[in-house]
Order: C-alpha cells, then structure tokens, then sequence
C-alpha cells in the first residue's frame, strides 16, 4: 500500500473518523459556532463551555464530513477539554503548521501528540482545509 | 469498442498531459472532463502561435495586426455558429464563461420581459451557475422561482415542470446535460415551454462537447457553454441567443467595443454581436476555442460520441457489478458522466485514495448544492470522461475502487 495513504489515514485517524469523541452538544455551551468548507459540503457545528478563568470545561462537536474533518474535530476536542484557551490558541497555530508541513515552527506538538497523527494531510494539499475546518470553527467561536 | 480503439489510440498523442505522470510513477488516469477538458496540442501551439505572430487588439484599428486578430476572432465565432448550427453569426456572443452567459441572459432578459411577480422554473439538479443569478433577480426585484422536481433516474419530471407553468412564467433554465447525472434533457421540455409562451435556456457546459448541438433543432432560445470544457481555454465562453431576443434586450456591460455613437449626454449601441460584448475580449482564447472546435470536427463528433458511449456503457455495467458502490441515475439516459458514492466512504477518501494511484476524479458537491440535498446526501465522486479515455483506464479504476473499499473497510 502506497506511503503516503498510510501517512494519511493512521489507525488513529480511521477510529476517531468512525468514532468520534465528543459528538454532539454541549448541555451547557456560552460558546458556539458553525464551520462550513464550501468548495466540499462539509460541516462541523461547535459548542462550548468556557469558565470564568478561560479554562475550557467542555467542548463537542457535530456535524458531516470526511474522515480527515471527523477524526481531526474529535482529536481537537479531546486535546483541548480542560485546557486554557491561552493554549488553545497556540494549539491552533502550531496544528495549522503541521498540517501545512511547516514541522521545525511546531512549540507544543510534539510526535507523540496525539495531533501528530495529521502530519500526513501535508501531502495532500488540497484536504489541509478538511483538517482545519474544525480548528477555523473553534476560533470563530471565540470571536463571539 | 474496437471500432473505437483506433480513435482513442491516436488521439491520445495529441494531449501532451495525458503522459504526465503522477506521483512520479503512476500513469495519469483523467476522469474529471467534465470539471474541465484537457487541450490537444494544436490548441496549445496555436496559442502561442496567435501571440507570437497575430496578437493585437480586435475591431480597433486598420493596422495589419488590428486585421490579423480581428480576422482570426471573427472567425471563431463562424466556427462557433456552425458548431451548434446557430441561423447567424449575430446570435453568437463571446463572454468570459458560461456562468458569464447565464448572468448576461438573466440580467438582460429581465430588464426587457419581467417584472415583479413573474416567475422563472430552473430544476433541483442546476449548477450553482444556473441558479445564483436567477437568486439575483428573486433578491432584488422579487421575482418568484419554481424547482421541477427530479426522478429516481436523474432527470427532469416533465410533468412536475408542465404543471409549473403560469400565465406569469417567463423563462426556464435548465441543464442540458446534468454535471452530476449525466442525463439528458427530455426534448419535451422546449415543446412544451414553446407551447406556452416561456423562453427556454439550455446550459449546454457538459453537453457542447458530448452530444451534437443543433440549437434549432433543440428549440432554445438560449444556450450557454465554456470553451475549456470543450477541449479549449479558460477565458472564453459562448452564448447563443435569437437574434430577435438578442436585438430586443438591452446590452449587458457598458465599455468599448458595444456602442454606436456617444456624446457627453447619450449613447447608442452597437450591432450584434458587438452590443454584448463591452471592453477587449478574450482574443486569443476565442481563437482557441475556434481551433478546439476545429479539433472536435476532424476527429468527427459522431466518433466521439460513439466512443463516449461505450466508455460510460462499460464503465457503468462494470460499477454496477460492485455491491458496495451507489450509482446516483440509471443507465439508459446517461453520457459520460458516472456519480457516485462507495458506503461508509465519504468522497475525499475515495479522491485521495485514487489520486494516489493517479486517477483523477471529482470529489464533493459538485456546485449542486440543492440536488446533494434531495439526494440526501453530504457530496459524491464522480468521474467524466472525454474522447481520450479508454476502457483500460476504466478497468484501471475499477481495480482501484475495490482496493479502496478494502483500505477503509477492513
Ligand atoms: C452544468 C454546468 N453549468 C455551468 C457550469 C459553469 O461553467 P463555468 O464555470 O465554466 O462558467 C458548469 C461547470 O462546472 C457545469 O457543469
């Protein structure tokens, strides 16, 4: 089977594709937003709830997509439950980085970053914006 | 299909990007024809041709470049005419593309038949092009829209569309050939908009190139298409209109080119077809286009339609065989357009998976949003074929389709 498909669709990336984690909404959510890919259809809509001291207590997701957009929405909520959004914010640039192949920027992400997994979205340039929707929706979220 | 084996065979030493290969070591497999055509090298060295040795402005001068060009333009719209048998080279108007054309008709058509109220019917299978500039008439002078419903087989129902029509009905616009379906119009349909008074336009993108044209025979009084669908450039596109409506509507644009006489307090227009075309064409394009059509005619359309039969005859007989896969459409009305979905497989993975073995397909919506909708569905693959396919790239395809459904589906 050819290197770059197997880059691309880890065990890790199939599961969460199949499986997401956090599907759905959140109970309780001050934050929300609905992303959309328009050259594809795809769609995540994203909920949250952030605490007085920006600590995101809780963040799911919904929505259609491919395998990459699924699997990177739910790695994304797992990785930010419970974290700042200080940090979040610098989550964003550096997964950006990677899934744009610019690897020597990345400050947190390390290779056994569960994110990592997405490195293989580098090859395939024309699925970066698959496996960015849910962070661009994440970010929009925060706007409001 | 041996009949047919000869003709692909030389034709596909005039398309340099059909040895490209892919990845560095899978052979290119081009099933995305209908996104857009690949160019045969006569239309690539007559490109370069025009410019090094023909290239000036067009209508502007007496100078024997001016003539050059002018010549070379206007003889591209005689071939266009001849090409879907229009009555007169005025009913040809160059644009930039045919979402261009279909801007054009709706702005212009309005501005001379319709008001508020009237109503337009276009169908649920529409590309985003045939749709959004209609949307612009309903948004901003309330103008109503009505949708034919599709069937199962992927085509117009035709008497959903008949009880449509009122007294108020102005214009259809519908797709000759569907992007998504393949399916061709019924020819009732312009029977029974001629029949009730409603101007009809044929968005012929995926048919110019796949099926003869004859636009008196099609009864429309409008027809569009792009010339880098078919085996041309980017840039150019085409719409056909009656002379008669073309005379009546007023221009589109404002600029050079399109006027007769202007003083600082009024103007007068242009002739046909010059009223519609405001500001420098695209010269060179319109000449490749001229040249593309040139190609199409040498080969014999006849050929390649008969070719592209049997391509999408076997590529669907064979599709079908696969459990796994859903073909959207039936058979029987169907040309050289194939979509579909594999279970559980959502199209990117099916367009990346394939791309890496250097087959090109679509994936996604496919600019119709509306009929992904009805389909229930979030998008689908689809794969097109031009006169230089073949069925070994279609068994190609098909091995890789099974390999792909057994990389995700463990
Ligand atoms: C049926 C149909 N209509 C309209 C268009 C728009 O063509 P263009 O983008 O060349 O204007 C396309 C091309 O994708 C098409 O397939």
């Amino acid at each position: 089977m050819n290197e770059l498909l197997k880059e691309l669709y880890q065990e890790i990336i199939l599961d969460h594709g199949k499986e997401p984690r956090n599907f759905g909404e959140c109970e309780i959510h001050n934050k929300s937003a609905h992303g959309h890919n328009p050259l594809c259809g795809d769609k995540v809509s994203l909920t949250l709830f952030v605490d007085d001291d920006d600590i995101i207590k809780d963040i799911k997701f919904s929505g259609e997509g491919c395998a990459i957009s699924v699997a990177s929405a739910s790695l994304m909520t797992e990785k930010l439950k419970g974290k700042k959004l200080s940090f979040a914010e610098d989550m964003f640039k550096d997964f950006t980085d990677l899934v744009k192949g610019s690897e020597e920027s990345l400050s947190i992400i390390d290779e056994d970053d569960s994110l990592y997994a997405l490195k293989g979205v580098k090859d395939f340039p024309m699925r970066v914006k698959c496996a960015t929707l849910a962070w661009h929706t994440f970010k929009n979220a925060l706007k409001e | 299909m041996n009949k047919d084996k000869t003709l692909h065979k030389d034709i596909r030493k005039d398309f340099p990007i059909l040895s490209k290969k892919i990845l560095k070591t899978k052979d290119l497999v081009y099933f995305d024809t209908a996104a857009s055509a690949q160019k045969p090298q006569v239309v690539i060295d007559e490109l370069n041709q025009f410019y090094e040795s023909h290239y000036s402005n067009v209508s502007r001068g007496v100078h024997t470049l001016s003539v050059e060009s002018t010549l070379r333009y206007e003889d591209a719209r005689k071939k266009v005419q001849n090409f879907i048998n229009a009555k007169s080279e005025n009913e040809i108007i160059f644009t930039k593309s045919a979402t261009e054309s279909i801007n054009l008709v709706a702005q212009t058509f309005y501005d001379k038949y319709m008001s508020a109220g009237d109503e337009i019917i276009l169908s649920l299978m529409e590309h985003h092009s045939n749709l959004i500039p209609w949307y612009f008439l309903r948004d901003k002078y309330g103008v109503v829209i009505k949708f034919a419903n599709i069937t199962e087989s992927g085509e117009i129902d035709v008497n959903h569309f008949e009880s449509l029509i009122t007294p108020k009905t102005k214009i259809a616009a519908l797709t000759h050939l569907s992007n998504v379906y393949g399916s061709k119009i019924d020819e009732k349909v312009s029977s029974i908009c001629k029949r009730n008074n409603v101007a009809i336009l044929l968005d012929g993108c995926q048919s110019a190139a796949h099926l003869k044209i004859d636009v008196q025979k099609l009864e429309c009084d409008f027809f569009v298409f792009s010339g880098h669908k078919t085996y041309g450039p980017s840039g150019i596109g085409v719409l056909y209109g009656k002379e008669n409506l073309l005379n009546e509507m007023p221009p589109y644009q404002g600029g050079g080119g399109m006027i007769g006489e202007v003083t600082t307090n009024k103007v007068s227009f242009a002739e046909l077809p010059a009223k519609y075309e405001a500001g420098t064409p695209a010269i060179a394009e319109a000449h490749g286009l001229g040249i593309a059509i040139d190609y199409m005619n040498n080969i014999g359309i006849e050929n390649i339609i008969n070719h592209e039969e049997e391509l999408t005859k076997y590529a669907y007989e064979k599709i079908s065989e696969l459990d796994f896969v859903k073909i959207y459409g039936d058979g029987d009305n169907r040309n050289s357009i194939i979509s579909f979905n594999i279970e559980n497989i959502h199209s990117h993975e099916v367009s990346s998976f394939l791309d890496v073995e250097g087959i090109a397909v679509r994936a996604g919506h496919h600019c119709c949003q509306p009929l992904m909708k009805h389909l229930g569905v979030n998008s689908t693959s689809r794969l097109s074929f031009g006169m230089y396919n073949t069925i070994e790239e279609v068994d190609i395809f098909i091995n890789a389709l099974i390999k792909c459904k057994e990389f995700f589906i463990k």
